[in-house]
């Protein structure tokens, strides 16, 4: 954590979920630095990147054209470097099917996007706020789904 | 049990028919044995008499020379003397013949031998008087000595001829009691047998004729059965064939000939005959299957044919071995015509493929409702929140009431989503059932109704409920639904009362449940002390999209009953509805044990 400045990166072809993001975390009195790309491929280019500093936490959207989301997922728990980000998935929908897989796939948490901008504001400090390498040890189920 | 009988019959008939074979050489060798005694009786008859006749004709030859002998003495006539002669020759007849007629009886033999001495004496007589006369100066007196000698010679013939003829008296007689002794036994013999004939051939005779009045009956009930089985294969539109597996004989049943559009008999029933009408490329199938059933192990086939008249039917053949102790193996197959079946299940097929299709784009459909209309929708909610509480007061009071209805409208539509969602959710066929304590799933809806109960000072009272195999999630849903319906509607001046109660019952006390067997139910009610509703809505309510009070009164969607109704019939159970304006309503489910 350079500067003890917190990396965050969101991918998410949604222009206005995007913007909510951001405005987000203008709001949260914490130091972090916001990217945003707006599908699966750009978002493998971009981490593959050579003068990038790798993110310490990765909003991933599964609906996403060109490349979704669930493939983003996989392909980046297969490469060494990539595999130890903490992974939030942020969607829409919060089916049986898409939670199932991406806690088998390595997710670390599920995250529905919320209906209201101070529900998201809270929950995405509660989310970045979380001591991840602890969180990861005892990780199962019931906590992979963030409720507030 | 009519093998049986033919059985019993045979091994009667079988053993009748070798007591009257019995019977037949019993009686031959009696009467045979008979036949021999009489012609030993009439043999030993002749014989006797025979010897009589023999002894009198000797004694006569004697009595003739001595007449002859006596003439010559008186007249001196020498004509006298041939008689005299000629019996001394011919008494030698006599002689001979009783020899040969004695010769098997020693006593008899020895009296012969006796009487010809005598005989021989007697004639020496004769010639020592004939003598004496004819010397010149003849003795009167040596004659008379001679003469009386002579008579006396003559009665011990007489006495030995008599002995001899009373011998074989008393040989015919000692015979003939003998022959009577085993006589007399035989004509008991012969009623007796007699009698045994009739009362067999009596027997025989009923069994026989039971045996065809049977017989009679057993031929009606085959023909009846012949009518039968040709009316049932015309009705279930199959055929018979039958196959001798030893002979490889093979016959079809006329229906067999009809169904392949042929007149019956038609043709000679031969495999290569029926091959010719199977379809050229299922004809493989025919020909493995009888393989299969060689080897014992034949399946049901399924393959087309064409017709006579050139019309495609589908046919399927199934067969049973039957083995018999005499004719070792025959196969009875049955080729049934299944076309009408075969076209409704190509139907069926496609009409499950439609089936498929719509619940594919039910789907998807669920996918658009989940995913794509709650983004925007999520944004507008969003959006109205981003406006900040000082924001809203620069706008006119018109403005910020605007908004609050666009925020109301928003909810709205996002519980709508929300409960179509659980309500496709309980149509999904994913139905895990495991066994699940009621009592723990009331108190899990106790917690998630948990804040409201608290509001409303309401008062949740459960029985003892039971374990059932049931999805536990759905479950739980009908009960939040159901108690959350008794809180929602409930009368704003008293606390609600909400009673669980639950009892096992017989299926045929509840009209409701109709079913055709006798089962056990657990009927589990959730009654309030709410507002209740009028009884003619008992069965609206469960329908999507019913509801019975006003939106700004009591926000809801009317789904929510819906999914009740959907859980319950999820597990093969039943509810209905009871309610009493202002008095109250009564939810009862109904459950299989």
């Amino acid at each position: 954590m350079n500067n003890g400045q917190m990396h965050i990166l969101l991918a998410d072809d949604d222009e206005d979920d995007r913007l909510f993001f951001r405005e987000a975390f203008d709001e949260i009195k914490i130091n972090t630095k916001v990217e945003t790309v707006n599908d699966g491929v750009e978002l493998m280019d971009y981490l593959t990147r050579p003068d990038i500093t790798l993110p310490h936490i990765l909003f991933l959207d599964l609906n996403m054209p060109r490349k979704n989301g669930m493939d983003c997922l996989r392909e980046l728990k297969r490469i060494d470097y990539l595999k130890d980000i903490a992974v939030v998935i942020y969607s829409t929908s919060a089916s049986d099917v898409d939670i199932e897989e991406t806690f088998v796939q390595g997710a670390n948490v599920y995250l529905k996007k919320p209906n209201d901008f101070n529900t998201l504001r809270k929950t995405l400090e509660a989310v970045i706020t979380t001591n991840w390498q602890y969180q990861t040890s005892g990780l199962n189920r019931d906590n992979f789904i963030l409720s507030l | 049990m009519k093998g049986k009988a033919i059985f019993t019959t045979n091994f009667l008939l079988n053993g009748i028919f070798v007591i009257a074979l019995f019977i037949l050489v019993f009686t031959s060798s009696v009467t045979y044995k008979h036949t021999v005694v009489i012609n030993e009786s009439t043999e030993l008859l002749v014989h006797s008499y025979q010897i009589q006749i023999q002894l009198e004709r000797l004694e006569s030859f004697v009595k003739e020379a001595e007449t002859g002998q006596r003439g010559y003495i008186i007249t001196k006539d020498p004509s006298f003397l041939q008689p005299y002669n000629s019996a001394r020759e011919e008494i030698k007849n006599p002689v001979f013949t009783l020899k040969y007629l004695t010769s098997q009886n020693p006593q008899q033999q020895q009296n012969l031998d006796s009487l010809l001495r005598l005989v021989n004496l007697r004639f020496a007589l004769l010639a020592a008087s004939l003598d004496i006369i004819s010397e010149e100066n003849s003795n009167k007196k040596m004659l008379d000595e001679n003469m009386a000698k002579g008579k006396n010679v003559m009665d011990y013939m007489r006495i030995q001829i008599n002995m001899m003829v009373d011998l074989e008296v008393a040989n015919f007689n000692k015979h003939q009691k003998k022959y009577n002794r085993e006589i007399s036994i035989t004509p008991v013999f012969t009623l007796i047998l007699f009698i045994f004939t009739m009362i067999f051939l009596i027997i025989s005779y009923l069994k026989i004729q039971k045996d065809l009045i049977i017989q009679r009956k057993t031929n009606e009930k085959l023909l009846i059965s012949i009518e039968s089985i040709k009316h049932a294969e015309i009705i279930g539109e199959f055929g018979i064939s039958q196959w001798d597996m030893k002979t490889g004989e093979v016959s079809f049943s006329d229906n067999l000939y009809a169904l392949l559009g042929c007149e019956p008999q038609s043709f000679e029933p031969t495999v290569a005959n029926y091959l010719k009408f199977v379809h050229p490329d299922d004809r493989h199938i025919v020909s493995d299957g009888r393989k299969k059933t060689l080897e014992n192990n034949a399946n049901p086939l399924e393959y087309r044919i064409i017709r006579k008249d050139g019309e495609l039917r589908h046919f399927k053949s199934m067969g049973k071995i039957i083995t018999d102790t005499e004719r070792s193996k025959l196969h009875v197959g049955i080729d049934r015509d299944i076309t009408q079946q075969h076209l409704s299940e190509l139907a069926l097929v496609e009409r499950n493929r439609e089936l498929e299709n719509i619940v594919n784009e039910l789907d998807s459909f669920n996918r658009v409702a989940s995913h794509d209309l709650q983004e925007p929708l999520r944004k507008i909610q969003t959006f109205i929140s981003r406006l900040s509480d000082n924001e809203l007061a620069k706008i006119s009071d018109t403005s910020r009431e605007y908004i609050a209805k666009i925020k109301t409208s928003a909810n709205t539509m996002r519980m709508l989503i929300d409960d179509l969602l659980l309500f496709s959710r309980a149509n999904k066929i994913e139905k895990v059932f495991e066994q699940t304590d009621f009592n723990i799933l009331i108190e899990n809806v106790r917690q998630e109704l948990s804040q409201t109960i608290e509001e409303k000072n309401a008062v949740l009272t459960v029985g003892h409920l039971p374990n059932l195999n049931v999805i536990a999630f759905q479950i739980q849903q009908l009960f939040v639904n159901l108690i959350g319906n008794s809180l929602k509607y409930c009368k704003p001046d008293i606390y609600p009362e909400i009673n669980i109660d639950c009892e096992l019952i017989q299926s045929n006390d509840y009209p409701i449940l109709n079913t055709d067997a006798q089962k056990r139910y657990y009927k589990i009610s959730v009654t309030d002390n709410g507002l209740g509703f009028e009884q003619k809505y008992a069965e609206t309510i469960f329908t999507l999209f019913q509801r019975l009070h006003n939106k700004s009164e009591y926000p809801g969607t009317g789904i929510g009953l819906s999914i009740c109704k959907k859980i319950v019939e999820n597990h093969n159970g039943f509810i209905i509805a009871e309610g009493k304006p202002g008095m109250g309503s009564t939810f009862t489910v109904f459950l299989p044990e």
